[in-house]
């Protein structure tokens, strides 16, 4: 018997999913421990242990598979309490680091203000020795001026440590002899040299990237020998795997030395699993939402999930592939408070798990998202995390009286259900940033709504962007935790390699791409993985002679195999002109290779989904009292009825309002929305009216739509388009997606590899990725 | 008209925004000139069938606001010849032009037969003909000394290649990348092109003209509300340019009248001197952009650019004078009186908006050079952006911006990335660091400024410098300090010294001569004796600030 955990450890909750290979999986969640994480994931594991009548150990000996998911680089960067830490970088250009290229993002803001550097001026020092452009040596190294430096360090106690010299990507010499030398003085620091991270050309994008590795490292090195340390102890023998911001894991030994691949490790779970859920419905994409306790997570997957390899950490570059995730701070903990304006706002500020909202009673004085939805009733005070937490609703009633209600002049629940909405249109503003931002309509894709909150709120959000459908998986809480156990090990390779497509020397670049692949095996046999689950994939990145940045595309293995340089040509050729609408194909350019890159995958088993037997439509059998909550459509409190989710199965349906109660999910289904479970049990809501988005799971005869009680769901939707033009391209994308449906009524199991990360390199080079962040108003 | 859906109204917003993004990301992906890939020397827009301005994405603003006049222009040129699959160049500062150097692509976007829409690039060409390779010719008197003008002319027609055209042009510049250059931004244009066809095949054209007219509406209240918090009145301003290229000792006086009343502004530049007999001479398209540029400096920056945020605003710049000169005189380097023109509006406004104005920015001083790289016996061209960026003022509340760059860029220009500097040019960078003490004193000080040096490694290589803020540095403001002067030094392996004037050409520059520039720091704000003792503590120990100024300016005691 296969048990295979996966484990992510938010700012608030640290979420559980337990995956057997015979049953359904197991969800549990506790309360972060932030000033040592790993507590919490012990604690979890107590807890799992117990509700199976297992002995903690006898649990720990039991597991395969731990898929670990952190955010402590995350926020140690965002939060600046990252190493303290030193540069040592060639003379004259130890600024590079804090200028970032000279940019302002905001042109025309001028309270925009440069972001603070990863390593103070005074720690940045600089040292003689130079290579030149092809990497040949003009200046010997000053082994003596990297003493001094070391010296410097040493009084001044950094931690952390980042070497990166001029030109470095094309001779690695100096920097090995300095961090020979380093590590003989100092081994105890963090240290990264910026060829052995990413040995490729552009010194500010391995600077920073080099930079940014040390600063998170010695914060993950120690967090993950207190987890090791922990699990050992429990008697846990089993693979234990992190998660990397490209989606994939990697084994703890790696991550402690590549730290800053788990920059996105905490939401690089969702975009695979909420596209797994999106199948379940015959659709290739979605956009992911997750609602933690203290931030707010919105991604895109068309095809595949959204891939960046330029991407940023606040406003620091960091130059290795990763998901295309946008992060704000929203949660259930953000604190509500009144600007200098007198407007009411919600965070990004956050209660956090400790002290945590006003009604956690644990002293905590601060009205936060989770109060206002205590207040207006759509969480209930006994029923937290199953009644297992008892809530003050009190509490919450005082902070928000004494916090908004009464500086602005507010009855109670006026101001909560302000607060309701401002938090909601902050995410829905976060939802904008990956979808209209990007040109993209959301109304073309589902909302898959996780967190433990996110369910809350996400009919109100749809609202604002007026998307008509949403699923809330039984994996909601969790969400992240289940899209790791989806993911496969993932190592990605760079080399500098120079050279002119024609009269390529095959034998030369072959033999680089075996050691890269050679170098991807050797993780992989650490990782246990055997060679009939193996995967590389190799790119290049190409240009046009003189260009100066380059094309990134995956070589057919054909045209590898058989050193076919017109067949590598062609397709450089059709992905330039599908990027940048023009090839210079017929000006027979020299074409030439700057970058190779090998993404070397080991297939893992995963979970799948399991489909129920259809179970009708009533729901009458859940239905488990009611309760008065606030309805944003009427502004008023309004009685409505409460299921217990837990005892809805596929086909129940429940008429909006209304609420649907799970240990770990509260889900409200607004007035302008209905809900259907669907085949592998989430909880399918669509805009009144829309049946025909979730015909394949109303039973064999499609029941007549309340709202309009005429003519077949699929012809409804016409007629509603012509009136409203906005909705017609959405209703025509959904229209073949319902047809295909009828053909097929359920896909019952969903295979992970059906997440084609197709189009990641692609996406890579898209625009505005990078122009993403948010505009400051004044 | 269509219902206006205020969801799709800001669809078509980003929408718009994310198709100029694209454009711009497919220019900087594909050029070979490090002018438009590395420093981002360029603009792409995209405009209504009458030319109207729908979105840009201004990495260099002062370019930006010539592309709509020019639009329209070229709208009114051809008239009915207008068909699917053309490209048309353009670069001719006597019909809507604002530099000779920035050559525009414009592409007519046609759906269902109609004429819906352009998508357009522009871009600083690595060279235009004329005098002198790279298009700086700080000799020139008249245009054809400086640039081959390209009035608007159809490079393809229905999608067809017009080969005589193009050849015509290409025969009279240097360089083959510019060929090269000039093909990728009309790719950008395709891409452009490409999207908007979607978004048009997604709502059709009746529903995108009634909403885009709506936006213009919206933004144009935006831009109006904006301008209504400036009190009325009518404010004076003068900003100074030194050294025409040709007299030593020249100088001249920029000076704006602005008149606000209620929702509009009006800029009047009647009073400003008369136009030189250099090349110190801007166009109508670059001034107006410069005091656009500068407005949206002290207004709410989420304010999109569209038509309607132009509406409200009116430039008068009569022609023969110094912003505005006639034909057929020199002007190339008329975009960089854009921080003079920018000292003149915020010295008018200081009084009235002081918490909303900086103190002076950094004037640009810059170098370009041409030569051979030995090593590749390759032709290059090198405008050196990562040492001219100096300092921003500060305003109250902010400091200035470190080594951001003059006015017209406002941070959208980047520096080369310094490997790949050294890969397309022969030199070696020795320093590119912050300079000491450069940064204006004030309560908040200005941006810091830059030391640059590197060993040049092409024999026989050509310099021209253009620029100014040599004589006057960053202003300060309320009490703040101001910043410090630029300069450029050539250091020869034979001992010499050269020091170029700020409008100069140098021929023969042997190898082996170090380069050094430094680029000022902006102007401070407010009485540098209240800054924040832990800031300044740590800008000390930092080396920004130094002891002994620390002492003297701003009190600091030990």
């Amino acid at each position: 018997m296969s048990l295979k955990i996966g484990i992510d450890v938010g700012g608030t909750f640290t979420d559980f999913i337990v995956a057997w290979d015979t049953k359904a999986p197991g969800i549990f969640k506790v309360l972060s421990t932030p000033h040592d994480p790993s507590i919490a994931v012990v604690e979890g594991l107590k807890e799992i242990a117990d509700a199976h009548g297992l002995m903690l150990e006898d649990l720990a000996g039991r597991i395969d598979t731990i898929v670990h998911g952190t955010t402590v680089t995350t926020n140690a960067t965002l939060t600046r309490t990252g190493a303290h830490m030193g540069l040592i970088t060639t003379k004259g250009v130890r600024d590079a680091l804090e200028m970032r290229r000279g940019i302002r993002e905001e042109q025309y803001n001028n309270r925009y203000t440069n972001v603070p550097p990863l390593a103070p001026r005074y720690l940045r020092v600089g040292v003689s020795g130079r290579l030149d452009r092809n990497g040949r040596e003009l200046e010997p190294l000053s082994l003596d001026e990297v003493r001094a430096a070391v010296e410097l360090f040493k009084r001044e106690k950094v931690q952390a440590l980042a070497i990166c010299f001029m030109n470095a990507f094309a001779n690695p010499a100096h920097e090995k002899a300095a961090a020979e030398l380093v590590r003989r003085e100092l081994p105890d620091a963090y240290l990264t040299v910026s060829t052995d991270l990413l040995p490729s050309i552009r010194f500010y994008e391995r600077v920073s990237t080099t930079a940014l590795n040390s600063y998170v490292g010695p914060k993950l090195t120690h967090y993950l020998s207190q987890l090791t340390g922990r699990l050992k102890g429990i008697g846990f023998k089993g693979l234990l795997l992190i998660m990397q911001s490209n989606g994939g894991v990697i084994t703890p030994e790696i991550a402690r030395e590549k730290a800053s691949l788990t920059l996105l490790s905490g939401p690089a779970g969702g975009p695979g699993a909420g596209l797994a859920y999106a199948a379940v419905h015959g659709l290739d994409r979605a956009i992911t939402t997750d609602m933690g306790g203290t931030s707010f997570e919105a991604s895109l997957a068309a095809g595949g999930p959204l891939m960046v390899n330029d991407g940023e950490i606040d406003r620091l570059r960091i130059a290795l592939p990763m998901l295309g995730i946008h992060t704000i701070g929203a949660g259930g903990g953000s604190i509500g408070w009144l600007d200098e304006g007198g407007l009411l706002r919600m965070g990004p500020a956050s209660a956090g798990a400790d002290p945590g909202p006003a009604c956690y009673g644990k002293g905590g004085q601060k009205p936060c998202s989770t109060d206002a939805n205590l207040v207006l009733g759509y969480l209930d005070p006994d029923y937290f995390a199953g009644g297992k937490m008892k809530l003050d609703i009190e509490a919450s009633r005082r902070a928000i009286r004494e916090h908004v209600a009464k500086p602005m002049g507010l009855s109670l629940e006026e101001a909560a259900a302000g607060m309701y909405r401002v938090i909601c249109n902050n995410m829905a503003q976060g939802v904008r940033e990956v979808t209209i931002k990007r040109g993209h309509d959301p109304r073309e894709f589902p909302l898959i709504a996780a967190g433990g909150a996110g369910p809350i709120h996400s009919c109100l959000i749809c609202d604002e962007l007026e998307m008509p459908f949403q699923i809330v998986p039984r994996t909601s809480s969790i969400l992240c935790a289940f899209g790791m156990l989806l993911s496969d090990l993932k190592h990605d390779f760079v080399r500098t390699f120079v050279a002119r497509l024609e009269g390529l020397d095959w034998g030369k670049l072959k033999g680089l791409i075996e050691s890269m692949v050679a170098e991807g095996n050797r993780l992989l046999d650490a990782e246990h993985i055997p060679a009939n689950r193996r995967k590389a994939t190799v790119k290049f990145d190409c240009r046009y002679l003189k260009q100066y940045h380059e094309v990134s595309f995956e070589v057919p293995k054909a045209a590898l195999e058989k050193g076919d340089t017109k067949a590598v040509a062609k397709a450089f050729h059709a992905e330039h002109n599908r990027l940048y609408g023009y090839s210079l194909e017929e000006l027979k350019t020299p074409v030439e290779i700057i970058n190779v890159r090998v993404e070397s995958t080991g297939v893992v088993e995963k979970p799948s989904l399991r489909p129920e037997p259809y179970d009708g439509p009533s729901s009458a059998h859940a239905q488990k009292g009611k309760r008065s909550v606030y309805v944003p459509e009427s502004k008023k409190f309004e009685t409505v009825p409460v299921f217990d989710g837990h005892k809805m199965k596929h086909g129940n349906r429940v008429k909006g309002p209304a609420l649907i109660e799970q240990i770990t999910t509260a889900i409200f289904v607004s007035a302008g929305w209905d809900c259907v479970v669907d085949s592998v049990g989430s909880f399918a809501l669509y805009r009144k009216g829309r049946e025909d988005l979730v015909k394949g799971f109303l039973g064999r005869t499609a029941p007549k739509a309340p709202a309009k009680p005429k003519a077949k769901p699929a012809a409804k939707a016409k007629p509603k388009a012509k009136a409203k033009p906005a909705a017609r391209s959405a209703a025509k994308k959904a229209a073949p997606a319902a047809k295909r449906r009828t053909s097929k009524p359920t896909k019952a199991v969903i295979k992970a590899s059906q997440r084609r990360p197709a189009s990641q390199r692609v996406v890579a080079r898209q625009p505005s990725r990078r122009k993403a962040t948010p505009k400051k108003s004044r | 008209m269509t219902k206006i859906d205020p969801i799709l109204l800001s669809v078509y917003a980003r929408t718009f925004r994310s198709i100029t993004d694209e454009m711009s990301i497919s220019v900087q992906k594909t050029t070979r000139s490090p002018i438009l890939c590395e420093a981002k020397d360029f603009v792409t827009g995209l405009y209504d069938a009458d030319g109207n301005m729908l979105e840009q994405t201004e990495n260099l603003p002062i370019l930006a606001f010539s592309l709509a006049p020019v639009c329209k222009y070229i709208r009114n040129f051809f008239g009915d010849d207008l068909h699917e699959g053309d490209v048309i160049f353009h670069n001719d500062v006597f019909s809507m032009g604002n530099q000779n150097n920035d050559v525009a692509v414009y592409k007519p976007v046609f759906f269902e037969g109609k004429l819906v829409a352009w998508t357009a690039v522009k871009g600083h060409q690595a060279d235009i003909g004329g005098n002198v390779q790279g298009g700086y010719n700080p000799r020139a008197t008249e245009v054809w000394q400086e640039a081959l003008r390209i009035p608007p002319v159809k490079v393809v027609e229905k999608g067809k290649l017009r080969k005589d055209v193009w050849d015509l042009i290409f025969a009279n510049i240097r360089l083959e990348i510019v060929n090269h250059d000039m093909r990728a931004q009309m790719g950008a244009c395709t891409v452009g092109e490409r999207r908007m066809i979607e978004l048009l095949k997604k709502y059709g054209v009746k529903n995108y003209e009634s909403h885009k007219t709506a936006l213009f509406e919206a933004t144009r209240k935006m831009m109006e509300a904006e301008i209504a918090t400036i009190p009325n009145g009518v404010y004076e301003g003068e900003g100074m340019v030194y050294f025409d290229g040709h007299h030593d000792g020249s100088k001249f006086t920029i000076r704006v009248t602005i008149t606000v009343k209620d929702k509009s502004i009006r800029f009047d530049y009647s009073k400003t001197d008369p136009q030189t007999n250099g090349f110190v001479n801007g166009t109508f398209t670059s001034s107006a952009s410069a005091t656009i540029l500068t407005l949206l400096q002290m207004v709410n920056p989420d304010i999109p650019h569209n038509e309607g945020m132009v509406q409200p605003i009116e430039i008068i710049i009569p022609e023969g004078t110094i912003l505005n000169a006639a034909y057929p005189k020199a002007t190339t380097f008329g975009n960089h009186l854009c921080p003079p023109n920018a000292d003149s509006i915020i010295r008018a406004l200081a009084p009235v908006m002081p918490d909303r104005v900086t103190a002076g920015w950094n004037n640009l001083l810059s170098s370009l050079n041409t030569g051979v790289d030995p090593e590749k016996n390759e032709k290059y061209v090198d405008i050196c952006f990562m040492g001219m960026k100096g300092g921003s003022g500060a305003m109250k509340g902010t400091d200035g911006y470190d080594h951001i760059g003059m006015i017209d860029a406002s941070g959208g220009v980047l520096d080369q990335d310094y490997e790949m500097f050294e890969q397309q040019t022969p030199h070696r960078l020795i320093r590119h660091e912050y300079w000491t003490d450069s940064a204006g004193a004030g309560e908040w000080r200005g941006g810091i400024g830059i030391e640059t040096e590197f060993v040049l490694g092409a024999d026989d290589m050509q310099f021209v410098t253009f620029g100014d803020g040599d004589f006057e540095p960053a202003f300060g403001l309320f009490g703040g300090g101001e910043g410090t002067l630029n300069s450029i030094i050539l250091q020869y392996p034979d001992g010499r010294t050269v020091t170029p004037k700020n409008k100069d050409l140098i021929m023969g520059v042997p190898k082996g001569t170090l380069y050094v520039q430094k680029a000022g720091g902006g102007g401070g704000y407010g009485d540098p004796k209240k800054r924040n003792r832990a800031a300044l503590k740590r800008e000390v120990r930092d080396g920004i600030i130094s002891a002994q100024a620390a002492r003297v300016l701003y009190g600091l005691e030990e």
